[in-house]
């Protein structure tokens, strides 16, 4: 459960996170992805796109709880978490086109987000999987708020670089905060709860990153992307903003859906905790390939 | 010969920063970019106040007088200015020093320049031990990175520093704040109503400014004697080449390449800052990605560079796909440039490199391509005032076309090594500079340079001196001989190669003699190359032959 001093907790931290993202950008990094439309068509398609079929998929495979189900299906449909772009800098791999995707992504989310949660809600409920209906509205006002502090990141790194930079520090630094967070507060509060839940619900919220890391490295192999590129790329999509999920579900899961709640808010809380430990894995793996192949200046006048 | 245009108010180098105050004051004269994108600024008139307040400080406060040396041991930073314009203003002598040399050749060159006082960043501050072991110094004065940062972003930095990357070493000696020093000359300053301007008032153009070490010919490093007037006649060299084409005061040059060298300290401190640019130093450019932020936040028109960055900035995909816009000119030195570099730079950016040629004991620049007279390839026409002859062995003038040692007179010719009259007189002959550099010049005027004539290994604009890295490969037990050459190595130049000959009973591997010359030599000097030969060519005399070796490995193919 999450109670109502979390839930103020949780919403400034999301606040600060999506403002380090927007001050991580300058209008300069839109142009370049216009300018560069298939890059940025493949980016969106793989992020919304690969996912959502996964947990897609996953949901109608794997026998978890209905609410575990709608859970999958919202973190699939979740923007490219700033975490990946963390991860993506320890990796060496391609960072402003971690950042870039990420930020695409969220921008596109609001529109994306809803259509493709209600969509696969629909069918789900059509082939008999689950039996509940979920509004789509809340979802929607919550994606619009998120967008303000994006917006007034951009404008903050213009008015000052220095400012900008703080606030981009400090967002990355509160999404790795976040994580923390959930660990010691979330997790011991819900042990019972943890300790009932089915394996299943946990092979779930695991495969649902590795698979993306997977067919995120394998769909940009097969758009001749660089190596180092895919690997970005396939970080970019396993990793989704689990903060804005939980967010959602607060937000979302209200009234007489209270009761869903917990149950819902299990998988990107779980997926949150889980893909801290596969991006690590991954990371390490994908800087030592980086690392033997960067370029090399030497030491002398530069 | 182009005629030079006079600019009577610069004397000294200390005027340079009196001079961009008066005309620029409150314009930002230097901008320090982190990586992130952080940064702090200083205004012409700052930074001329601040390096009063130095001056003050050096001579009141730690009682130096005129002629003293200095070492200034900084990376790039809003201290490199303050500090060097200080001690200038002071009548001091800057001995500029490279932040990455070993505590053993930061002693050695303290040592030979007698020095006095060090300003050392922290970072590097634990080599002092090795350093005083060879010269102790009396006065240590300690500066950081983030200097005259914001409050709130020089106190990130110092987190980061000390948590994230460890990267401030405990300082065992005793030493003084560098904020400190400013804080105190100012109040000194101010009390007693000192001018600094006084502490010059006796001092002539002709008077030595900097010792810029170097290694020259022989591979004992050497400190070039380099005058105020070498300097900044320099500068106003440069000015009547290129001048033109600047718009005083609205310039923004990018600074990647280290102020302790001496390209970037008369290119961007001296001459950039006179034209009332502002500087954006760049602490690191290593990643190259370091630069990213910079070329975002600042609207950069100028930058000064080595054949490594331009190449490597032609390799950065943020770089190529959106270049600068704003970027009007790029200048090249300190190594040759490679054709394909400036021609896939030019493709990048619209803009055609101009590179020019010099060496530390002219202050450096001898020879220039400007827009107007621009040959690629070529390292350009004489500087105004700048005479240079083609000689052949036997010191005669070679015929036109064919290659000779260039040698080069002029106002920017340094005085002579520092307590090297030997050397000094192999390198200065009547006034004319032996540079043992081979080059042709073509019937417009456009010299180019063919070949070296010195051993000397040019890795991305240092020199490498193969006696001193066999020397120390020497000293390993396991080794009985060692030869070291220059070998291509695409952006950087040169690459070191070391040709070893083993002991019998003791065989170290690579890794393990690269680790004992990393352990003893700055990463630059360490060879990327170690091969393991029964024996090595040597003349009758049993010199060994370098040439041989270098022919050697030309004829396997590299």
């Amino acid at each position: 459960m999450v109670g109502a001093f979390e839930q103020a907790i949780l919403a400034a931290m999301i606040f600060v996170i999506m403002l380090g993202m927007g001050a991580a950008l300058t209008p300069r990094d839109f142009m370049l992805a216009l300018k560069k439309p298939y890059g940025l068509l493949v980016g969106l398609g793989s992020q919304y796109g690969i996912m959502p079929l996964i947990a897609l998929s996953l949901a109608l495979i794997l026998p978890v709880p209905d609410a575990v189900k709608v859970g999958i299906v919202i973190m699939g449909s979740m923007p490219g978490g700033t975490t990946s772009n963390i991860f993506t800098y320890f990796a060496k791999g391609n960072l402003a086109l971690s950042v870039l995707m990420t930020v695409n992504s969220t921008l596109v989310g609001v529109l994306a987000i809803p259509f493709l949660v209600i969509t696969n809600l629909a069918i789900l409920k059509a082939v008999g999987a689950i039996s509940v209906v979920i509004p789509a509205s809340n979802i929607v006002i919550t994606l619009v708020l998120l967008l303000v502090p994006v917006m007034v990141g951009v404008l903050l790194r213009r008015w000052n670089a220095n400012v900008g930079a703080l606030v981009e520090l400090t967002g990355g630094a509160l999404g790795v905060l976040f994580i923390v967070l959930l660990l010691v507060t979330w997790v011991p509060r819900n042990w019972q709860f943890l300790m009932n839940t089915p394996v299943s619900v946990f092979a779930c919220v695991i495969l649902l990153g590795w698979l993306g890391f997977f067919f995120g490295y394998v769909f940009s192999r097969l758009l001749r992307f660089s190596d180092r590129d895919s690997q970005t790329i396939a970080m970019e999509i396993g990793i989704q903003n689990g903060p804005l999920a939980i967010a959602i579900v607060v937000f979302t899961f209200v009234g007489p859906l209270q009761s869903m709640q917990q149950q819902v808010m299990a998988v990107p809380a779980l997926y949150s905790l889980f893909i801290v430990l596969s991006s690590t894995a991954l990371t390490i793996w994908f800087r030592r390939a980086n690392a033997a192949k960067e370029q090399r200046i030497p030491k002398a006048l530069l | 010969m182009r005629e030079r245009k006079n600019s009577p108010d610069v004397r000294l180098i200390g005027d340079v920063a009196r001079l961009a105050a008066v005309g620029y004051g409150a314009k930002t004269a230097y901008s320090v970019v982190m990586p992130n994108g952080m940064y702090g600024k200083l205004s012409f008139e700052a930074i001329d106040a601040l390096s009063d307040d130095f001056a003050v400080y050096l001579r009141e406060e730690l009682g130096l007088s005129a002629g003293d040396r200095v070492a200034l041991q900084v990376p790039n930073s809003l201290t490199f200015p303050i500090a060097a314009f200080g001690i200038a203003k002071a009548g001091l002598v800057l001995v500029n020093t490279n932040p990455l040399y070993t505590g053993t050749e930061m002693g050695r060159q303290f040592a030979d320049a007698g020095i006095r006082a060090l300003v050392i960043v922290d970072m590097f501050a634990d080599k002092l031990d090795e350093a005083f072991a060879i010269h102790p110094i009396e006065h240590v004065i300690i500066a950081a990175v983030s200097e005259k940062m914001p409050r709130m972003v020089s106190g990130v930095i110092r987190l980061v520093q000390r948590y994230w990357d460890q990267s401030l070493p405990e300082i065992s000696r005793p030493h003084h704040l560098f904020a400190d020093a400013l804080a105190r000359g100012a109040s000194v300053r101010a009390s007693r109503g000192i001018q600094a301007k006084d502490y010059t008032a006796n001092i002539r153009p002709d008077d030595l400014a900097v010792l810029q070490y170097t290694g020259g010919t022989t591979g004992v490093a050497k400190g070039a004697m380099l005058s105020h007037a070498n300097l900044v006649t320099n500068v106003a060299q440069a000015e009547s080449c290129f001048g033109g084409e600047m718009r005083p005061g609205e310039e923004v040059v990018l600074t990647a390449l280290p102020l302790y060298h001496i390209f970037a300290f008369t290119a961007n401190m001296l001459l950039f800052h006179k034209w009332g640019a502002q500087n954006i130093l760049i602490p690191n450019p290593r990643p190259i990605s370091n630069l990213k932020r910079a070329f975002e936040n600042h609207a950069i028109t100028w930058m000064t560079g080595v054949n490594t960055l331009f190449n490597a900035l032609n390799n950065e995909f943020w770089f190529t796909e959106d270049p600068p816009r704003s970027l009007r000119g790029a200048v090249a030195g300190g190594m040759a440039l490679q054709a394909p570099v400036a021609e896939r730079f030019k493709a990048v950016t619209g803009i055609d490199v101009l590179e020019g040629y010099g060496l530390t004991e002219t202050s450096p620049i001898v020879t220039f391509n400007s827009r107007q007279k621009f040959r690629l390839g070529t390292i350009g026409q004489p500087m105004p005032e700048t005479e240079i002859r083609l000689l052949d062995a036997e010191g005669r003038e070679v015929p036109p076309g064919e290659p000779g040692e260039l040698a080069v007179r002029g106002p920017q010719v340094m005085a002579g090594y520092w307590n090297k009259p030997d050397e000094t007189a192999a390198t200065l002959r009547n006034g004319w500079l032996m540079t043992g550099d081979i080059a042709t010049v073509d019937p417009e005027g456009f010299y180019r340079i063919v070949d070296r004539k010195k051993d000397m290994v040019l890795v991305s604009g240092f020199n490498v001196y193969p006696n001193e890295v066999e020397d120390v490969l020497a000293a390993h037990p396991g080794v009985l001989e060692a030869a070291v050459i220059g070998v291509p190595d695409g952006a950087a130049g040169e690459a070191v190669c070391a040709f070893v000959v083993r002991r019998d009973n003791q065989a170290p591997g690579v890794e393990q003699l690269r680790e004992h010359c990393k352990a003893h030599l700055t990463a630059y000097k360490v060879p990327k190359r170690i091969e393991f030969r029964e024996q090595l060519p040597k003349s009758n005399v049993g010199k060994i032959l370098r040439r041989d070796l270098r022919a050697e490995l030309e004829k396997a193919g590299g």
